[in-house]
């Protein structure tokens, strides 16, 4: 049972309380150009997930308390977690740039665009 | 000295000899003193057997002090009060218990099944997959009840247990785990430090092995130290001590298990309604892992004897109950600290010499020994029991010289004895610490191994963390509690004096006269019937990872999870291999850490709160009108409303009857209710829904779709525009939670921009439905301060308004196919606008219908039911919904895979009806079409019946399907192969009742 | 017509008997639940016109004033309690005040009931419950906290020292009382980090 803590309201309790919402940072395409999706972008949109050793990058609701959807970035291997951080927000830097495999990758590319998430 | 009484004439710190205590064992009256154990008081009669073994149904005795006890495994209590495999050693006496052995039969000391043991050759390891494999047929009516009966242990409670459970969370700065001298050294500091702590131990008093350890804390028996420190704790504010509590578990971040057992030692609390068990889930921000250590025993032949003990429990046995495991005992031993043993009973005035292993005997204890004039054989053995009694004690033994290494037996002498004390060295209890993830290491010096790291917040003191030294031991506990509180706590640490230990000698096997396979079982596994030769054979055979060891030959398995076994086997099976022990490996300890009740686990949420139920405000109503009460999710719901001596069947029948000829009423509260406002509201709605909501009137309902990114349906409901920026949207009652938490899951995560919000009020409104060509004259007669006409209500429709005094809000819509309104009022009101609506039906004939009489009448129209006609693969074209899914919209959830090709493709299943050939023949639910009728299975299905129904109102039955290109088959005949016989029924169009709607616009 | 007929989600229980603390129903109580940004100073602003002070809006607190109060559930909710004969004037007034600035107000008097406990032990008897941390300091009088408790949702409003109002949604009322009839008996009753016997 993982303690979690809601960066938007500072709720701390029990994974219970709060809803994990699966990988972060997943652009949904068809909120940009609908028009415009290729069958790849769509099928990684929907199904391509990372499943990283180590740190990852996640979607949590404090559903029991504020109601409201925050990032968290947690070690699957110790599943402990490193920061918690908010919905329209990326990871604090030090975390992007520890972060290996597609995530690293991701961020570079976030990063050289600038942070807007 | 065997059957005579044991227990001596003075000693035993946990007893009061004035209070008598009757209890029976196996049906036997005996007595025993308040403060005994089970095991104490049975072996103080004489008794040396409590038990038989799991697989070969050897005679076994009592070996172990507390919880690592794996022999003495009794049943204790009556009928719905028995509980199974209790360690003897734990079960604390009151008078009128009633304990049974296990695992016998007919009695303990007669056993039919000990057969197993004359042919035990035939019981190697892997002997149930090596034997039981082939016929097939014979597993399930011979081996199976065959195994069944001769193995298990224990007999399940028969009855309702009678007995509360309860559970309860709790947070702390630190939870010391063990109540022995370092856990209360550290529980001390902690305290004091400031910190909010928990100490727990699974022993009815504190103070772990002190009484039995000698030497002094603070220039004090350990004893007196103790009682101290633990009062000191009781006391302190910030402190939460609890007796017979084991910590069964530790999971992720310092999430913990705690089984108390509070009234199981004394029945007077249970009949004072005292829960029996309660479990505390304990989140701890550090936790001190004191569990202290097991003591090994030794694999010598036939080790398992009734009379063979772990040293410290035979010492225990003298000091805690005076009770003597004999009369003339050896202690056998590769270590120094069996020698308190040999001094304990050598002092009690029991017979006892020593067997040590090593060549060297000749630390501070065994000089003690020696000055005693206790007689010590150094370099020597036990290589044989022989048992006395046919089996049920021992006899004599051989002791054998011995070095290391060695394999064969020399210069074997007798020697009588009838009690045998044995220590292989002590291992840290490391169990907790490798529940979640703890890493070890193994350690040269103590032959065992000891906890290295851990991701969690959590360090072990004292024995378990392989800290044998009392002083050390105190010191080390002293800083953890400081560190744990994260501030010192202004003591200084105990100062111990104890007598110095010499190293021990690793000793994994002691070889006997002949083979060892041969008659002499080294037993590793006490609780599996576990022995060398099983270790060494699933080597030999192969079996070359310690965890598949252990699944072959269910070493350190099952409830005892190898806690005087674990480091045995390792060592047989590195020196079977020519490994080391790390090379080797361990197999994964796992919790809990001893086995802990049901109950505890079930808590109070049993029975009536099981499962959360959910209820309308009408809910007693239709119980007190005798409804058919069925489960929709977690709500129960009227399924029909039986009148006396009218079936289910007949009462839906004239429920539907009554809607489609008359007027009905149904509680429709479930339904779920959310209100939606914003500017961006109507936008918002739009993406939500497949079709468009931005163009609704105010005041208007519109029937809406949603699907989920995939392209499936995943629920509907008509929404209702209460203002040009404010709607109010339904949902399926099934979707009233989760369709509310996705409208904001995408409000705050992919469009935040929207200004928004979302309000579910569900359980806000109680929500009836008037159905049937009547209902606006019922209506009309409950005073509404609105126009009913059709023209100024027409379908779907909105009116806020007045029923005489009720404030209700009026939707025109119908799931029936008839003149349908569906009135709100708040729930507090409900269950008076229930009965006023029930009173002005009536003399217009309304009854109340049930959810049966509702899904008929929806189907003969047509109407899906999400979860029906859709499985979380269905589309909104599957099921013929095509004109609802918005062609000009650019984005609404699902719409990009809609686009996809297989999702359009004619060959997916779509929604159409069905008619039987014969009329009263009803298809099952589910019931699959097949492309053609074959003799049997394997057939190509081409769909199958999402909802079927006897419709009394076409006077047959009507079923929907989703069948394969199914839309472009109307008229075809399609086979339903069932149990016995094949029904056939022709694809039509999948709306049976006013196709045109006409009935909808009166 | 005949008057309105009003059932309280407990109506139909019992008072309770041999129970450690103190436990009832609430009934009676307008309950309005209230959307709007607290950063948004209009809404604030009008807000605090209608009810008579400002919004609380740090989390997990509540204000109280008059026979109104009310309690933060998120950033941007909060349910207000008045008098249950307040409720229509109140929300009009609201609704008024707020009209032209994004916001919602609803009436949700009875969407949940309301149990009150009452007494020394109620904070161990409601841990029974719930995973919160309740005696470490931070649910002091005045403390709002939504929660699971047992297998449901609630919302936790510490009225004053050993006064605790749970709020369930109602169809779950029945399950929540029996829940507390289970835990709160006197014979289950238990003293978390007090003084105790000690176990020599």
């Amino acid at each position: 049972m993982l303690v979690v803590k809601c960066p938007v309201c500072g709720a701390e309790g029990d994974e219970t309380d709060f809803h994990a919402g699966g990988q972060a940072h997943v652009r949904r395409p068809a909120s940009h150009d609908p028009a415009n999706i290729s069958d790849a972008e769509q099928r990684d949109y929907l199904f391509i997930r990372h499943n990283p050793k180590g740190l990852h990058f996640e979607r949590w609701r404090c559903d029991r308390g504020c109601g409201k959807w925050f990032h968290a970035a947690r070690d699957t291997l110790t599943l402990e977690f490193k920061a918690f951080y908010g919905i329209a927000e990326l990871p604090p830097r030090e975390l992007m740039e520890q972060a290996n495999g597609p995530w690293a990758e991701y961020f570079r590319q976030r990063l050289a665009a600038g942070t807007k998430p | 000295m065997s059957n005579k009484p044991y227990r001596l004439a003075h000693g035993g710190s946990r007893i009061d000899r004035a209070r008598k205590v009757s209890f029976t064992f196996d049906g036997k009256h005996l007595t025993g003193f308040a403060g005994d154990t089970v095991a104490a008081a049975v072996m103080a009669t004489g008794q040396r057997v409590l038990g038989r073994s799991f697989k070969y149904h050897r005679p076994r005795g009592v070996v172990g002090l507390g919880s690592e006890e794996m022999n003495a495994l009794v049943g204790v209590g009556d009928g719905a009060r028995h509980e199974p495999n209790l360690r003897a050693t734990q079960v604390e006496l009151y008078d009128g218990l009633t304990a049974v052995s296990q695992n016998r039969w007919p009695s303990l000391d007669f056993d039919v099944s000990a057969i197993n043991n004359k042919f035990s050759r035939l019981f190697p390891s892997g002997f149930y997959y090596k034997t039981f494999m082939w016929p097939k047929r014979f597993w399930k009516h011979v081996y199976e009840p065959f195994i069944r009966r001769a193995a298990g242990l224990g007999k399940a409670p028969v009855g309702r247990d009678p007995d509360t459970y309860e559970q309860i969370h709790v947070h702390c700065d630190v939870l010391v785990v063990g109540a022995g001298v370092a856990g209360l050294a550290a529980a001390e500091a902690a305290t004091a430090a400031g910190a909010r702590v928990i100490i727990a131990d699974e022993n009815p008093l504190f103070g772990g092995l002190a009484d039995i350890a000698g030497g002094t804390i603070d220039g004090r028996p350990q004893t007196e130290w103790v009682k101290e420190k633990t009062q000191a704790l009781a006391e302190a504010e910030n402190v939460h001590v609890l007796s017979r509590t084991t910590v069964v578990g530790h999971w992720h971040h310092n999430h913990l298990m705690l089984f108390e057992r509070v009234a199981d030692h004394d029945p007077a609390l249970l009949a004072a309604g005292t829960p029996r068990h309660r479990l505390w889930k304990v989140r701890a921000a550090y936790v001190i892992l004191a569990s202290g250590a097991i003591e090994r025993p030794i694999a010598f032949a036939n080790n398992d004897r009734p009379g063979v003990m772990l040293a410290s429990a035979a010492r225990a046995m003298v000091e805690r109950y005076g009770v003597a495991p004999g009369a003339q005992g050896v202690v056998f031993t590769n270590n120094d600290d069996a020698y308190l043993t040999a001094l304990t009973l050598h002092m009690a005035g029991v017979g006892i010499r020593v067997v040590d292993s090593r060549a060297r005997a000749e630390g501070e204890l065994p000089n003690a020994a020696r000055a005693a004039g206790i007689d010590i054989a150094t370099s020597s053995i036990i290589s044989a029991v022989h048992t006395s009694l046919g089996g049920l004690g021992i006899g004599d033994v051989k002791v054998a010289a011995y070095r290391r290494g060695q394999g064969r037996v020399i210069s074997e002498r007798k020697v009588e004895c009838d009690f045998i004390a044995m220590s292989g060295g002590w291992n840290p209890a490391l169990h907790l610490w490798c529940h979640n993830g703890g890493k070890i290491r193994f350690d040269d010096a103590l032959q065992a191994f000891r906890p290295d790291r851990h991701a969690d917040a959590i360090a072990a003191v004292g024995a378990a963390n392989g800290t044998f030294e009392l002083s050390n031991m105190l010191a080390e506990a002293h800083a953890a509690g400081e560190k744990a509180a994260g501030k010192p706590s202004g003591r200084v640490a105990p100062i111990a004096e104890q007598p110095k230990q010499k190293r021990l000698e690793a000793l994994w096997f002691a070889p006997a006269t002949g083979k060892y396979n041969e008659g002499n079982k080294h037993f590793i596994d006490f609780q599996n019937d576990v022995t060398a030769a099983d270790l060494e054979l699933a080597q030999r055979e192969g079996y070359e990872s310690v965890e598949h060891t252990k699944r072959y030959t269910t070493f350190g398995m099952a409830t005892d999870q190898g806690k005087t076994s674990n480091i045995n086997g390792l060592g047989v099976l590195a020196e079977a291999t020519g490994k080391t022990i790390p090379e080797i490996g361990v197999t994964t300890f796992r919790p809990p850490y001893t086995p802990f009740s049901f109950g505890a686990i079930a808590g109070t949420l049993t029975k009536k709160l099981f499962l959360p139920i959910r209820r309308t405000a009408v809910y007693q109503w239709h119980v007190d009108r005798g409804a058919v009460v069925e489960p929709v999710g977690q709500w129960r719901r009227a399924y029909t409303y039986p009148r006396t001596a009218e079936d289910k069947h007949a009462a839906i029948n004239r429920e539907i009857l009554c809607v489609r000829n008359k007027v009905g009423l149904l509680d429709a509260s479930t339904l779920g209710k959310i209100e939606i406002k914003g500017p961006d509201a109507a936008e918002f709605l739009d993406r939500m829904y497949t079709n468009t909501f931005s163009t609704l009137k105010v005041g208007r309902c519109r029937y809406g779709l949603m699907l989920n990114e995939l392209g499936f349906l995943t629920d509907d409901g008509v929404t209702v525009r209460l203002a040009d920026d404010h709607f109010l949207m339904h949902t399926t009652s099934g979707g009233a939670d989760r369709i509310a938490a996705w409208l904001e899951e995408w409000l705050q995560t992919e469009w935040p921009h929207y200004r928004v919000f979302v309000t579910p009020v569900t359980e806000q409104w109680s929500q009836f439905a008037i159905a049937g060509p009547r209902a606006r004259e019922v209506l009309a007669k409950l005073a509404p301060d609105f126009e009913l006409s059709n023209e100024a209500l027409p379908h779907m429709t909105f009116r806020e308004g007045r029923l005489g005094p009720y404030p209700v809000r009026v939707y025109r819509i119908s799931f029936s196919g008839e003149l349908s309104y569906e009135v709100a009022t708040p729930a507090n009101l409900g269950r008076g606008l229930w009965d006023e609506i029930v009173e002005a039906g009536r003399e217009f004939g309304l009854e109340p219908y049930g959810t049966e009489a509702l899904h008929v009448l929806r189907a003969e129209k047509g109407y899906i039911v999400v979860g029906d006609e859709t499985d979380g693969t269905t589309t909104p074209y599957d099921v013929g919904l095509d004109g609802l899914v918005s062609k000009k919209k650019a984005d609404f959830l699902g719409k990009r895979s809609l686009q996809q090709p297989h999702l359009k493709s004619t060959d997916r299943k779509q929604l159409v009806g069905l008619l039987t050939e014969d009329p009263n023949e009803v298809l099952p639910d589910g019931a699959y079409a097949v492309k053609e009728v074959k003799d049997k299975p394997p057939m190509e299905m081409i769909g199958q019946v999402t909802s079927t129904y006897m419709s009394p109102t076409l006077g047959r039955s009507i079923a929907m399907a989703l069948i394969q290109n199914g839309r472009a088959r109307m008229g075809e005949t399609l086979s339903f192969p069932l149990e016995g016989k094949v029904v056939r029924a022709k694809i039509v169009e999948p709306v049976f009742y006013d196709k045109e709607g006409a009935k909808l616009n009166v | 017509m005949s008057e309105l007929h009003v059932e309280s989600p407990l109506s139909h229980v019992a008072a309770p008997q041999g129970l450690a603390i103190g436990l009832r129903e609430m009934t009676g109580r307008g309950m309005i639940d209230l959307r709007g940004g607290a950063g948004d100073a209009a809404f604030m602003a009008a807000a605090k016109d209608v009810l008579g002070a400002a919004l609380p809006t740090q989390p997990r607190t509540s204000v109280s004033w008059g026979d109104i109060k009310a309690l933060w559930l998120s950033i941007d909710q909060w349910l207000i309690l008045c008098p249950g004969g307040r409720t229509a004037e109140l929300l009009a007034a609201l609704r008024t005040a707020l009209a032209g600035i994004h916001s919602l107000a609803v009436d949700v008097s009875d969407m949940r009931a309301v149990i009150r406990l009452e007494g020394e032990g109620s904070r161990e008897i409601l841990m029974k419950g719930s995973s919160l941390d309740l005696i470490d300091g931070s649910y002091g009088p005045g403390a709002v906290r939504r929660m699971r408790f047992a297998e449901i949702a609630a919302l936790l409003h510490v009225v004053d020292d050993n006064i605790f109002d749970v709020y369930v949604f109602r169809s779950y009322a029945d399950y929540a009382w029996e829940f507390l009839l289970a835990t709160a008996r006197e014979p289950a009753k238990i003293r978390l980090f007090g003084r105790q016997a000690a176990p020599v």
